[in-house]
């Protein structure tokens, strides 16, 4: 190696050395930014001993590179709602094993909006496995649609078998976000208009099934609101 | 300079002249038109002079500069501060040029994600701030990345409609829906940032109602259901 490319090459080290001492420094500040943003909105709201404890379970959740935002967001909401400090440290919990629960069902590699998605899909009673096939079924694609389509069925009173078993099965037809959200209006529509919750999903996914992947048709019956329409 | 078998220039070659080769003889113009005499013998004295004063400048090596000898090892003796010593010197700095477009695409992706980084923890920490403090339209304006949504809820015989949510602490008092005209129409445009939100609507500060046209979200474990914004791109969902 000649003289000059040895001098080129500790340019280059220093210049590494720097960009990567840069790099390890940011994260940590910026991790104690959001602490410090966490404590101030939970302090304002909660009782302190509430506070630490909820502090505790964010401090761990950011640890192990889960979002912890939803976790301080659900303590708000519990004082939003006049829950006790019991329910609301429990509940932070529950969220924070749901959230883990669900970045080992999808995958390491799944976005931050798709593990909270997940979670709220456990909380809502959908089994881990179903998340994974899920995951199978659109690899590459978000899970952040069917997700919520699968969480709102559930809330519907759909049962939770026939719930996954309905968008799962839509997902693997290809069907588009646009498309999980517009199946998941007709469900909610035929439920409104009496439905059984049990049979209208499987059957507005078989309905969908037979007009094609293709089909976007628009019926306006079946989606009384939008927003955009609203003046 | 030469690096193959050294040839008796006066010894006529055995095979053609080397093509490219500091060997090569030097030609005449006639040679080329098809008069070349086949042996060195047939060369006249002159050319033969030429050629092999030619190759002997090749052989020839260079006599000692004893002075540019013992200036190069006096700088290369010369004691330098260790370890950065190449530092406070005129230095030539190569790249080669895959490297260079690799260092300023690392540099820019660098910059990027920092500037990322900053606007984010800027847009937090105002957040925060109007969050605990709690002006009506602090937390959702400030956002620079926020994408438009209108919150619109049909609520007939209600005094006061606000949303909560994620996004603004869940402060009942943070977001006021505004009556519009005459109607039972509640409406409230605010700028969220992307990705999954989780809201409610509270209606005269004790009643807490989903959004009915929106996916909702499972038992929140607090009693309730709230509703869901997915909020991508340009547009929610």
């Amino acid at each position: 190696m000649t003289r000059a490319r040895r001098r080129a090459a500790r340019g280059l080290a220093a210049l590494f050395a720097c960009a990567a001492l840069a790099l390890f420094t940011s994260a940590p500040s910026a991790r104690a930014a959001d602490a410090r943003s966490d404590e101030a909105r939970l302090r304002a709201r909660l009782a302190p001993e509430v506070v630490q404890q909820v502090l505790a379970i964010v401090h761990e959740a950011r640890e192990a590179g889960l979002p912890a935002d939803p976790l301080v967001a659900r303590a708000l909401e519990g004082a939003s709602r006049g829950a006790d400090a019991a329910g609301i440290v429990a509940g932070v919990r529950r969220q924070s094993a749901a959230l883990a629960q669900s970045r080992t069902a999808l995958g390491a590699a799944a976005a931050a909006d798709e593990i909270v998605a997940g979670a709220s899909a456990l909380m809502a009673g959908v089994p881990a496995d179903s998340l994974a096939r899920l995951r199978a079924a659109r690899a590459g694609g978000s899970l952040v649609i069917p997700l919520v389509v699968l969480c709102d069925l559930v809330a519907r009173g759909v049962p939770v078998d026939a719930a996954s078993v309905a968008v799962l099965t839509a997902a693997r037809a290809g069907a588009t976000d646009l498309a999980l959200l517009r199946i998941r209006e007709r469900i909610h529509s035929r439920i409104e208009s009496g439905g059984a919750p049990a049979g209208v999903a499987s059957e507005i996914v078989r309905q969908w099934l037979r007009e094609g992947p293709g089909h976007s048709r628009h019926d306006p019956a079946e989606n009384p609101v939008k927003r955009s329409e609203i003046p | 300079m030469s690096d193959g078998p050294e040839r008796d220039p006066s010894r006529a070659p055995e095979r053609g002249p080397e093509r490219g080769s500091d060997r090569e003889p030097a030609r005449r113009p006639e040679a080329r038109s098809g008069s070349e005499p086949e042996t060195r013998s047939e060369l006249d004295p002159d050319t033969l002079r030429l050629d092999a004063a030619v190759r002997a400048a090749y052989r020839a090596v260079p006599a000692r500069d004893a002075q540019a000898e013992a200036r190069v090892l006096a700088r290369l003796a010369r004691p330098r501060p260790a370890g950065v010593h190449w530092w406070p010197e005129s230095q030539r700095f190569e790249l080669r040029p895959r490297v260079a477009v690799a260092l300023l695409a690392l540099v820019l992706l660098a910059g990027a994600w920092g500037g990322a980084r900053w606007a984010e923890r800027s847009a937090r920490a105002r957040g925060s701030l109007a969050g605990a403090g709690g002006t009506a339209a602090g937390p959702l304006a400030a956002r620079p990345s926020g994408v438009p949504v209108t919150f619109v809820l049909r609520a007939p015989g209600a005094t006061s409609v606000c949303v909560v949510g994620d996004f603004n602490s869940w402060d009942a008092a943070a977001t006021p829906l505004a009556h519009a005209g005459s109607g039972d129409l509640w409406i409230a445009n605010v700028e969220l940032p992307r990705g999954v939100h989780l809201y409610s609507f509270v209606l005269d500060g004790a009643e807490w109602r989903p959004d009915p046209s929106a996916p909702l979200a499972p038992d929140d474990a607090f009693g309730g259901h709230n509703s869901v914004i997915v909020v991508a791109g340009a547009k929610s969902l």
